[in-house]
């Protein structure tokens, strides 16, 4: 590159008129470039001539000094010049200014305010200075499910849980409970659906409470924690609450509320990922420029990192090679390769409908033999959770060994590891809720032996409500368990094995790694699992807020004794977005199984709520005649189509103006790139036409000195 | 206007508030820590520049590979020695912190990474930079072949205008496009 030194010559001689290499805040015309007197050409200039008046008055002023890149000194001496050319401006500009100026105050003492308030902030720092900010990630989005849940059972203890406990101890004085005739079971022998007896037996032993405790039976079976508590009550004399209305659309409520926090927080997820364009050109260039993490502490950390840029470097440069060589692969190695890739598809299909056949075999057999005392018992009764937890362990790991035969680029193996986990949840979860549908309502044939008579199987299951509560609940507590039994079992005798122990195997095993993408999978799952059992369980978000709280410590404590930080980092945003979305799918399906079981299946006779009503949603009508009568014809209003079709109308109006504006600005984008190009190309020219003119102009003279 | 070594007034704390992206809390503790790294006689003396082997003591300074850059990039001293005042500090802080824009960051990187100061990022920037990356021992480098390879492919990618360097203009247009830099820009005490 020898002809660079001639050229920066020439440049410096060109910028000279402009003044500077540096160019002060592009963003604002205001501030245009002025050729300064400066010894210093490092520093940007400012425009000292720019006249505050021109501005428009929305208090920019103060900001434009905090983002423009000069010393406090420069800074100072600019404010004073701004306040001191300040004319004099209308009541209204000044009265403005201040308005701005007061709400960034308030803004930011909010901000420092939340900022106190906000949970684990120092724990969080340390963790991302230490391990980088994919392992930071996983916290943090702990942290929001966290808040989540336990703002979520704020709502749900309000309205249902609090007024239930009043209730109950004001005693049966009010009690009113209004039930239409049609409602009642069939004559026929209405007395066995009524039957429900959950009282336990044997309470004498501590070793029945712990049994109780962990299987969500006998003494806990008829409490709060579980819907057949609950009671249909409505009081009537000074005030009228309907418990069972406020039981559903608590509900209901909860499941909106943390849809609309999911989605807040995809939405600036979604945003970023957006404006990055999702492109993988200017790979190394964001390698270099924006990899380095200057909150790494210590030197052990900055070591890492190095290694870690190092090996990205050189593993992105060796697939550039390896990319090139592959473009050259005959036609055979091609369809080979990718009838290969056909056959390792069916074989993880394969594995995740076995795995899902386990399950199913495991929920029939362990509620077949739900009368078993003692340990043996508590064995069956967690035999789905122990085949869900074991199936969710052992597939992942093979479809890793999968992954290398198939021999895809490494970004979408990641991809594709994920999302087989993510769909092998989901799949067993679903496959248990499908179990107990099953065997609760006699495979949905309502006039079938068993649910002749109640419309459920009320064998089986005299309240299957609480039922298939205990079954999330069990899965919630198994869950923790089984991650602090990993923890004492499995990661700290690893640790110690591998620090005292030199032998070559276990060199080669090493301490155990952090990885982010198959603990997030656990926390969607266990919040899967809470949202599906929310309704059967009320109490289950604050369980699981104290799950995740003890997870948390748990996590954090692993992770600074047992783990050394992985190599391969994990890239935080795209893979927040991601979590969301799988969060979401989750979500999805606890919102179905919720509204199935409103809308569809007969509540139990003998406990809950809404014993008496043919289905949990018609509560909801038959509220809705106790209102006013105005207040009937407004909502019968909303719901008609003289509403709701202009409604449809307006939405797709606002959705088409937001699709032209963002289709706009991706045009004025590209737009813009050219002319930086064509600028490029002006520029090289003229400095051509510079050299050449300075050639031209240095012969004669040259020649001159010769002669001479 | 300088700082007295004990107290910041409370005119000073709200010019320091507008002028940096720094809240309250993190001002005051940046005077402390700043005070930390001053011997008793400097204390009592207003406006003191603190040379920069004692600024690289600061535990969050002292093993990042940029930290003599960083020092130099913010001091305002006439020797061009790296040394840091109270409010060159400041500056640093808010450039590096939480509420600084995207804008602001990706200026001063530029100005770091531009190690001979002379506007833009041309191949001899590149190649200290990727060696500040990857660490400076000899088992950490790239090889020859490989920096060039690298550095070719940078060059293609955010030269949008061809001339051999990386200016101020496109680095802001390559950052703009990551979304962990702002959060990774970061230095907080």
């Amino acid at each position: 590159m020898d002809r660079n030194p001639p050229r920066r010559d020439m440049r410096r001689v060109y910028d000279h008129d402009e003044g500077n290499g540096y160019t002060a805040d592009q963003q604002s015309l205001r501030l245009r470039r002025f050729p300064s007197q400066m010894s210093n050409q490092n520093y940007p200039q400012f425009a000292w001539g720019s006249n505050p008046a021109d501005e428009e008055p929305s208090g920019g002023l103060p900001q434009d000094l905090r983002s423009s890149p000069l010393p406090m000194a420069l800074k100072r001496a600019v404010r004073q010049v701004q306040e001191m050319q300040l004319p004099v401006v209308s009541e209204r500009d000044s009265w403005k200014r201040k308005r701005t100026k007061y709400l960034r105050n308030l803004k930011d003492n909010a901000r420092e305010f939340i900022y106190i308030f906000a949970l684990w902030n120092k724990s969080l720092q340390k963790i991302g200075g230490n391990f980088g900010g994919g392992v930071q990630s996983y916290f943090f989005f702990l942290r929001f499910l966290v808040v989540l849940n336990f703002v979520s059972f704020s709502l749900i203890a309000a309205f249902v849980f609090i007024p239930s406990i009043v209730f109950r101890s004001v005693g049966d004085s009010g009690v009113n409970i209004t039930v239409q005739e049609s409602f009642l079971p069939p004559s026929t022998g209405p007395q066995d659906c009524l039957q429900y007896d959950p009282n336990p037996v044997g309470l004498g032993l501590f070793y029945n409470y712990f049994l109780d405790v962990l299987s969500g039976t006998g003494f806990l079976e008829y409490s709060y924690l579980f819907y057949g508590y609950y009671s249909n009550t409505e009081m009537d004399d000074s005030f009228s609450y309907n418990i069972p209305l406020a039981y559903l659309l608590t509900v209901v409520f909860y499941f909106i509320f943390c849809f609309i926090c999911i989605m807040a927080r995809m939405g600036i997820a979604a945003r970023v990922a957006v404006a990055t364009g999702g492109s993988t050109v200017g790979n190394y260039s964001k390698i270099v420029f924006t990899s380095w993490d200057y909150g790494c502490l210590g030197d052990r950390a900055t070591k890492l990192k190095q290694k870690n840029i190092h090996y990205r470097l050189q593993v992105d440069l060796e697939e550039e090679n390896i990319k090139k060589r592959k473009a050259s692969l005959t036609l055979t190695q091609k369809v080979m390769l990718y009838s290969l890739r056909v056959l390792m598809f069916l074989i993880t299909s394969g594995l995740i409908a076995a795995a899902g056949y386990g399950i199913f075999e495991a929920t029939n057999f362990s509620q077949g033999r739900s009368e078993q005392e003692g340990v043996l018992g508590l064995i069956f009764e967690y035999l789905p959770s122990i085949v869900i937890t074991t199936a969710n362990f052992l597939v992942p790991l093979l479809c890793d060994q999968i992954a290398l035969i198939e021999r895809y680029s490494p970004s979408l193996t990641v991809i594709l590891a994920l999302l087989r986990a993510v769909v092998l949840r989901l799949v067993s979860l679903s496959v248990l809720i499908f179990t107990l549908w099953g065997q609760i309502t006699c495979d949905g044939n309502k006039n079938h032996g068993d649910c002749l008579l109640c419309g459920y199987n009320h064998d089986l299951y005299p309240c299957w409500e609480t039922r298939v509560g205990q079954e999330m609940y069990k899965l919630t507590l198994f869950d923790l368990l089984i991650n602090i039994a990993m923890l004492f079992l499995v990661e700290f005798p690893r640790r110690m094995v591998v620090d005292n122990w030199s032998n070559k195997l276990a060199q080669k095993v090493g301490r155990q790694e952090f990885v982010v993408s198959s603990n997030v999978l656990e926390l969607v799952y266990s919040q899967t699992v809470v949202w599906t059992g929310a309704l059967f369980c009320p109490l289950l978000p604050f369980i699981n807020t104290i799950k995740f709280v003890i997870l948390f410590y748990t996590k954090k404590l692993t992770l600074f004794q047992n783990c050394r930080p992985a190599l391969k980092t994990f890239r935080s945003t795209a893979s927040t977005f991601f979590f969301l979305v799988v969060l979401l799918f989750g979500g999805g399906l606890a919102t179905a199984v919720m509204v199935y079981s409103l809308a569809v299946i007969h509540p139990s006779y003998g406990c809950g709520p809404f014993r008496f009503f043919p289905s949990m949603w018609s509560v909801v009508p038959a509220s809705f005649s106790n209102l006013s009568k105005t207040t009937q014809e407004f909502l019968f209003f909303i719901g008609s189509q003289a509403f709701s079709i202009p409604l449809f109308v307006l939405i797709c109006v606002v959705m088409c103006y937001f699709v032209a504006l963002a289709s706009v600005y991706g045009k004025s984008v590209a737009l813009l790139k050219k002319q930086l190009k064509q600028e490029g190309r002006d520029k090289q020219f003229l400095v051509r036409q510079i050299e050449e003119l300075s050639r031209k102009l240095q012969i004669p003279t040259h020649a001159a000195g010769v002669r001479d | 206007m300088g700082t007295t070594a004990s107290q910041l007034g409370k005119d000073l704390l709200s010019e320091y508030q507008e002028l940096t992206f720094l809240t309250k809390q993190e001002i005051l503790l940046a005077q402390k820590r700043f005070t930390e790294l001053l011997t008793k006689d400097e204390k009592n003396l207003p406006n003191t520049r603190v040379p920069m082997e004692r600024i690289l003591t600061l535990p969050e300074l002292k093993s990042n590979p940029f930290r003599k850059r960083i020092c130099h990039v913010f001091s305002t001293s006439e020797q061009k020695d790296g040394s840091l005042t109270f409010e060159d500090f400041l500056d640093l802080l808010s450039a590096f912190s939480d509420s600084a824009t995207l804008e602001i960051k990706s200026h001063y990187a530029f100005r770091i990474f531009d190690f001979d100061d002379d506007g833009t990022l041309d191949y001899g920037d590149l190649e200290k930079l990727v060696n500040c990356l990857t660490g400076e021992t000899d088992d950490t480098r790239l090889t020859t072949e490989e920096m060039r390879q690298l550095i070719g492919n940078i060059l293609e990618e955010s030269d949008i205008d061809k001339d051999g360097t990386v200016n101020l203009s496109e680095f802001q247009h390559v950052i703009s496009r990551s979304p962990d830099f702002v959060s990774s820009f970061k230095i907080v005490l």
